[in-house]
């Protein structure tokens, strides 16, 4: 199993704790945590993670917001993102891979299975 | 021989009988001039004739004659020394010598003027005759008619007493009517005895005839001593009698004539000879009394009639009146219901014109409903705004009611949310006159939705968020790696995770349902075939089979539906999860499709039926309808022993109808349930896909 370097942008203090120790037992993978959307870019732009998950409802810089400015910056311009929301309907899903995310995962989600989540969206390998 | 007579020659007898003819005879030559004229011809001239003798006939005639040229017969006139003018019929005889006429005379002066003075008073006779027809006729009120009818006969035959004396239906009768001379007493409301009017008498009156009595008292009379007696009462010593006959020339009667009455003249003075004339003159004036009696008694019925007309024709005014008041007081009331509204009301017709507005229009549009009445939707629109709603007005005007939402900008400047309700007028038979249009201001309700929407998604939010940390945290410890639980522990540990897998679907469920319910999905329908959909199905459900020991199978796959492949997967999915829920362990759970006309199916299109069968316990039939409401199950506790959310079968039948399809369940209870649903079969050319 190929080690990946995962960003995790989301402002819950649980969900950051419950993704990290989940990814790591399912598939041993680095999870680097940040609380809002600027730390997650400096982040992005500094450590160029295999991939980003982004929660989209935020305070101050939403998700979308978030996307933009990663999409619109070259260093981080080609990391892919994944959406986690609460939000996230069929028509919903459409609109937010239309801005340029690969793939929406629906909160709530079990954290002990993302891994698989993403490495199936991702074609990666476990 | 003396004393014999010598016997008189042929031309002694003639001259004899020419001299004594009592016709004037005179004898003219060629040049017209007297030869030879009798005793009587001289007479006729009133001149000697010696005087006449050879003297031309013409000197004494009024205008002078040839006689060559005259016919053999005519009249002449004389003209005699006193100038007197005598008329003169005359024939002459020319053929008895070419040289001699013979001229016959004869004085017809007398009988001129006897003809002449009957035709005075013939003359007269009629002209008194019209004169008092003329009174009679001009009026038309039977006791008018009557008084003149008297007073004139009195006048005319100066009788002591004239009378009209009516003849009533019992046989008896009295004088209505009277004139008479102060001298004698009146007879006028005496009632007759039955005696003095017997009913041969009425016969004979009534066939017209006409009594004159010149002598009451005189055998030749013939009137019975009572009657007799009756009359010397009212000193009657002649009378005239003539019947007064009603309607007799009316169709409505048969030919017997109805004896109205009698007109009588009285003399009382002395007995008096009745001439022909008043005979005939009391026969035609009571022949006009019958006439006008006539005329008076129609003019009394048509006054009846015009009366009776009348005050029907009042009712009917005066109802109609009513009416229409009534009328208006509810078309004001109506108005005023209409006015009073919180709502567009308005009356289209077929041609696309209004018919009625509320005053809502005024306040809410600036259109008053007087400015737009009658116009067209086009010309009160614009073209603009006519074209949006263009498709529901024609659509209302095939006779569907049709409801459309719309924002639109008020009075007020601010956009409002509009619903707008098209509901055809038919009438009999199937005749589309137009449509009314209802449109309400929901704006309240969309904000009220907005929020609730909100408050959905952010509660949805609030709730997924702490339930990922929650399922994540527990699906972590399942795995042991942060240790080990005692048997109690682990069991504790199952049962919440379990009840948090519930609680994702709850919420998953209830965001679905709402979603669905609002009408902001959009289906993304395509061509399915039913093989993928029941293997999409199966893959989703099969771990959980399994655990139940349950054998999932699908058959008559060939066919393809028109809808959207995730929802009708859901809807498998959550049919076949309730199946494996409620079926016994080592049992089958089928999906299968066939080919269906529904009959239930308002269209003639083909539908596509999917059944979902179990061998479970089935469902009792009065739970098979109420099951698809939400939080409906076939037990209270199935809830929480089946870990059912209540909204599954809920969800489904809002898919299925979203679809234009129908779902429904049946159901034998220890046997088994079949849970259908219809969807539209791909109709040819649709798309692309191939069944």
């Amino acid at each position: 199993m190929s080690n990946k370097h995962i960003l995790l942008i989301d402002d819950e203090e649980t969900i950051q704790e419950v993704v990290q120790l989940g990814i790591a037992i399912e598939a041993g993978w680095e999870v680097e945590i940040a609380s809002s959307g600027s730390q997650g870019i400096e982040l992005a732009e500094n450590q160029q993670p295999d991939v980003i998950l982004l929660d989209v409802m935020m305070p101050e810089m939403d998700g979308i917001d978030t996307l933009s400015q990663l999409k619109n910056n070259d260093k981080t311009s080609a990391i892919p993102v994944i959406f986690l929301t609460a939000k996230a309907q069929a028509e919903e899903k459409n609109q937010f891979q239309s801005l340029g995310v690969v793939d929406v995962i629906t909160k709530p989600f079990n954290s002990m299975t993302l891994a698989s989540q993403i490495a199936k969206i991702l074609e990666w390998k476990l | 021989m003396a004393g014999v007579k010598k016997s008189p020659t042929k031309n002694s007898l003639f001259k004899a009988v020419f001299q004594h003819s009592s016709e004037a005879i005179a004898i003219l030559n060629h040049r017209d001039r007297i030869v030879e004229i009798n005793a009587t011809g001289c007479q006729l001239f009133a001149v000697p004739k010696k005087k006449l003798i050879n003297k031309s006939i013409s000197k004494f005639l009024v205008s002078s004659i040839n006689w060559s040229s005259v016919p053999q017969s005519g009249k002449i006139q004389i003209k005699q020394p006193q100038q007197q003018i005598k008329t003169v019929e005359y024939k002459q005889i020319s053929d008895l010598s070419p040289k001699f006429r013979l001229l016959v005379l004869k004085d017809i002066t007398d009988d001129q003027l006897q003809t002449a003075a009957e035709l005075e008073l013939h003359h007269q006779r009629v002209e008194l005759f019209a004169e008092v027809t003329l009174k009679i006729r001009q009026s038309l009120q039977l006791i008018e008619i009557l008084q003149t009818a008297v007073t004139e006969v009195q006048r005319i035959l100066q009788a002591d007493r004239v009378l009209i004396y009516q003849v009533f239906n019992n046989g008896t009768g009295m004088p209505i009517e009277e004139a008479v001379l102060p001298d004698f007493k009146p007879i006028l409301g005496v009632n007759f005895p039955e005696e003095v009017f017997p009913e041969d008498y009425r016969q004979l009156y009534t066939r017209g005839r006409v009594r004159a009595i010149a002598d009451v008292r005189s055998p030749d009379a013939d009137l019975a001593p009572c009657l007799i007696e009756f009359m010397d009462e009212w000193m009657v010593k002649a009378k005239l009698v003539v019947p007064i006959l009603q309607n007799f020339k009316s169709p409505c009667r048969t030919q017997g004539e109805h004896l109205w009455g009698l007109l009588i003249a009285h003399q009382c003075q002395a007995p008096r000879q009745w001439t022909e004339f008043e005979q005939e003159l009391m026969q035609q004036l009571a022949d006009q009394i019958g006439i006008a009696l006539s005329q008076a008694e129609l003019l009394e019925n048509l006054e009846e009639l015009v009366s009776q007309r009348t005050a029907k024709l009042r009712q009917e005014i005066g109802e109609r009146t009513k009416a229409e008041a009534a009328l208006r007081h509810s078309e004001e009331q109506l108005r005023l219901i209409a006015d009073g509204l919180p709502v567009l009301i308005a009356y289209v017709d077929r041609q696309q014109h209004y018919r009625f507005n509320n005053q809502a229009y005024q306040t809410w549009l600036g259109l008053s409903p007087q400015a737009i009445n009658d116009c067209h939707l086009l010309k009160v629109h614009g073209t603009e705004e006519y074209q949006q709603i263009q498709s529901y007005i024609e659509t209302a005007l095939t006779g569907e009611t049709v409801s459309y939402e719309r924002e639109l900008v008020l009075q007020d400047g601010c956009v409002h949310s509009l619903q707008v309700t098209y509901i055809p007028h038919i009438q009999a038979p199937k005749t589309i006159q137009g449509f009314f249009a209802l449109t309400s201001d929901i704006s309240d309700r969309k904000a009220i939705e907005r929020m609730k929407d909100e408050f959905i998604s952010v509660v949805s939010h609030e709730l997924r968020t702490p339930l990922t940390s929650i399922h994540s945290s527990l699906k972590i410890l399942a795995t042991g790696k942060l240790g080990n639980f005692s048997s109690q522990g682990q069991r504790m540990l199952t049962i919440a995770d379990e009840q948090t897998e519930r609680l994702v679907h709850l919420v998953n469920n209830v965001l679905d349902l709402q979603r669905i319910q609002s009408g902001k999905i959009t289906m993304n329908k395509q061509a399915c075939r039913a093989e993928e959909l029941f293997v999409e199905a199966v893959q989703a459900m099969q771990d959980l089979a399994q655990e139940q020991a349950i054998e999932l199978m699908f058959e008559g796959n060939n066919f393809v539906v028109w809808a959207d492949r995730d929802y009708i997967v859901q809807t498998l999915t959550n049919l076949v999860s309730n199946a494996i829920k409620f079926s016994p362990r080592n049992s089958q759970v089928i999906l299968s499709a066939a080919i269906e006309h529904h009959q239930l199916q308002k269209s003639t299109n083909s539908y596509i039926i999917f059944a979902v069968r179990d061998c479970g316990q089935g469902i009792p039939q009065d739970r098979l309808e109420t099951i698809f409401e939400r939080f409906q199950q076939v037990d209270s506790s199935d809830s929480r022993k089946k870990e059912g959310t209540g909204l599954g079968l809920a969800i489904c039948r809002q898919i299925i109808e979203g679809h234009g399809g129908q779902i429904w369940a049946e159901s034998c209870l220890d046997k088994g349930s079949t849970f259908y649903f219809t969807l539209p079969k791909l109709i040819h050319g649709e798309n692309q896909a191939d069944e």
